[in-house]
């Protein structure tokens, strides 16, 4: 198999965009993704789209109205489709189409525009995406399958309400400091730990935002990445598990099986282990949740992700700096933009680009860990540059 | 959008005959005719052997809570003042905890636990999953205080 890279990178700004549509959301980052490079839009062969959800965006194969918008037909596109991890399927998807010949210009996008329908609504369609016939009927919401494994990760191994606002805490520090983020906002423990209950022990600053956004990225064959760019960063490992639709058939619920599975994957294919890496873009949709992502991604062993965060050894400078872009929790999940953003994110931090405070000295393997549902599918992938 | 419509009725599948042991008292999983392993949820499939025939029996005891939450934010259906129709009865759960119980030999049931608040739960304590008909008629699962 070829190698594959990543040439090109743009993203929207995330937020509530009721200035844009889900289309012109798109556009943005795939205008800024070719001027990245240089590339024409005639020059990429092929494309593939994650939007995540057909409820939120009203209407069947959505991914249509983001190739038309951006004149791409009559070549080949299509979409993927994995909950929150989509962009990670997409950007998995678009490897493919490299590394197995088809194509050498691919272009990937994600987008999601979720604030067109009112809260409970959208709480409902997203709470679907758990077992829709045997748990939602209890009045399951996303937040509530991930307090169900947060209690049980406090019970198990003594995590603090404390500890998981202090993931919050952190990104929102790190969030504050980029300009694409939904809520550019420091947060302190106090306000997170005294905001209202929505799903205990999760409180309001234990969960992401609901956002609207795009992101891009263009990948291309060794051959083409050569021509195209002095220094590319090459998609050097990729890994993708699945896990149990209902919760309640997991024999432990303070790990995720999947993104065990794919970590394993993409740290075989890359050729490297969880010491190694330099920078990483973690799955926060709920604090709880990056605590996990800790332990199923070798960051830490098993029951240490509260006290990791807690001595601020994800903070730059710390033992691993994770989300340093604010992650999902302050810049935002658009749900199916999210994995493409985090190749945005990664791409950025290992050619020194990111914004002032938010840079990782000397980054030269990042990680990028992105969960669909509750742990029904999980990617994770390792990205790295040439060495000088 | 409207979410009434959606397939959420356990009426409509193949283990339809959980919601008649419901009604009758009995919280029923399924068990392979084949290989003879036992599943809750039911399934009328086999995802160990892929046969296609089971018999039920009877989930019976207490269990272990291995993790519970109170959902204050609710999905639409669960709202209030939602006036449509849900296949499973929410009449009067709002906002119980929720919590996942084992049995003896690992079944994991999902339930409701009414009439308490989530800060007097405590992850260990013992708990007997069973059928409930509520004031509106329905049934569902709640995971009630075991007795003595
Ligand atoms: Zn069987």
């Amino acid at each position: 198999m070829g190698h594959v890279a990543v040439v090109g990178i743009g993203q929207s700004r995330f937020g509530i965009r009721s200035d844009a549509s889900l289309r012109e959301l798109a556009f943005e980052a795939v205008k800024a993704c070719l001027e990245d490079v240089g590339v024409q839009l005639a020059e990429v062969e092929s494309m593939v789209v994650s939007v995540a959800s057909d409820e939120l965006s009203f209407a069947l194969q959505p991914s249509a109205q983001v190739t038309d918008y951006i004149g791409f037909h009559p070549k080949p596109s299509f979409r993927v489709e994995a909950a929150c991890a989509s962009g990670s399927m997409a950007v998995r998807a678009g490897w493919m189409n490299v590394a197995s010949g088809l194509a050498d210009l691919v272009l990937v996008v994600g987008a999601e525009k979720m604030t067109e329908v009112p809260t409970p609504i959208a709480t409902e369609v997203l709470g679907r995406a758990g077992d829709s016939l045997w748990e939602y009927p209890f009045g399951m919401t996303f937040p509530g399958y991930y307090a169900l494994i947060a209690q049980a990760h406090m019970a198990k191994y003594g995590t603090t309400e404390a500890q998981l606002a202090a993931v919050a805490v952190k990104n929102h520090y790190y969030g504050a400091l980029n300009p694409y983020a939904h809520m550019r906002k420091e947060i302190t423990l106090e306000k997170a730990l005294s905001s209202f209950v929505v799903a205990s022990p999760l409180k309001l600053y234990d969960c992401c935002l609901i956002s609207d956004g795009a992101a891009a990225i263009l990948l291309a064959s060794e051959k083409v990445a050569k021509r195209l760019r002095k220094n590319p960063i090459w998609l050097r490992g990729l890994g993708l598990g699945t896990g149990s639709l209902s919760l309640a058939h997991r024999e432990d619920l303070t790990t995720l099986g999947a993104s065990v599975e794919a970590a394993r994957q993409a740290y075989d294919m890359a050729g490297v282990g969880p010491k190694e890496i330099d920078v990483a873009v973690v799955h926060d949709c709920f604090t709880i949740a990056e605590i996990v992502a800790y332990e199923d991604l070798g960051f830490c062993p098993k029951g240490e992700g509260g006290p990791l965060v807690e001595d601020r050894q994800t903070y730059i400078g710390g033992r691993i700096p994770v989300n340093v872009d604010g992650g999902l929790k302050s810049k935002g999940h658009p749900i199916g933009t999210t994995g493409v953003s985090m190749a945005v994110e990664i791409t950025k931090q290992l050619r020194g680009e990111a914004e002032t405070g938010r840079q990782v000295p000397n980054a030269e393997i990042g990680l990028s860990h992105n969960v669909g549902g509750n742990g029904q599918h999980a990617a994770v992938h390792v990205f790295g540059r040439d060495k000088e | 959008m409207e979410f009434r419509d959606f397939s959420l009725l356990i009426r409509d599948t193949k283990v339809h005959g959980f919601v008649d042991g419901l009604e009758r008292g009995e919280l029923l999983a399924s068990k392979c005719s084949s290989c003879g392993a036992i599943q809750y949820p039911p399934r009328s499939d086999c995802s160990h052997c892929f046969g296609t025939e089971f018999e039920w029996v009877a989930v019976r005891g207490v269990g272990t809570l291995v993790s519970f939450t109170s959902v204050f934010v609710t999905p639409e259906h669960f709202t209030p003042d939602f006036s449509g129709s849900a296949p499973f009865s929410t009449y009067g759960y709002q906002p119980a905890p929720v919590g996942i119980v084992e049995m003896e030999g690992g079944l994991r049931v999902m339930g409701w636990i009414p009439g308490v608040k989530a800060e007097s739960l405590r992850v260990g304590m013992r708990l007997a999953p069973r059928p409930e008909v509520l004031p509106d008629g329905r049934v569902t699962v709640v995971l009630a205080k075991a007795e003595g």
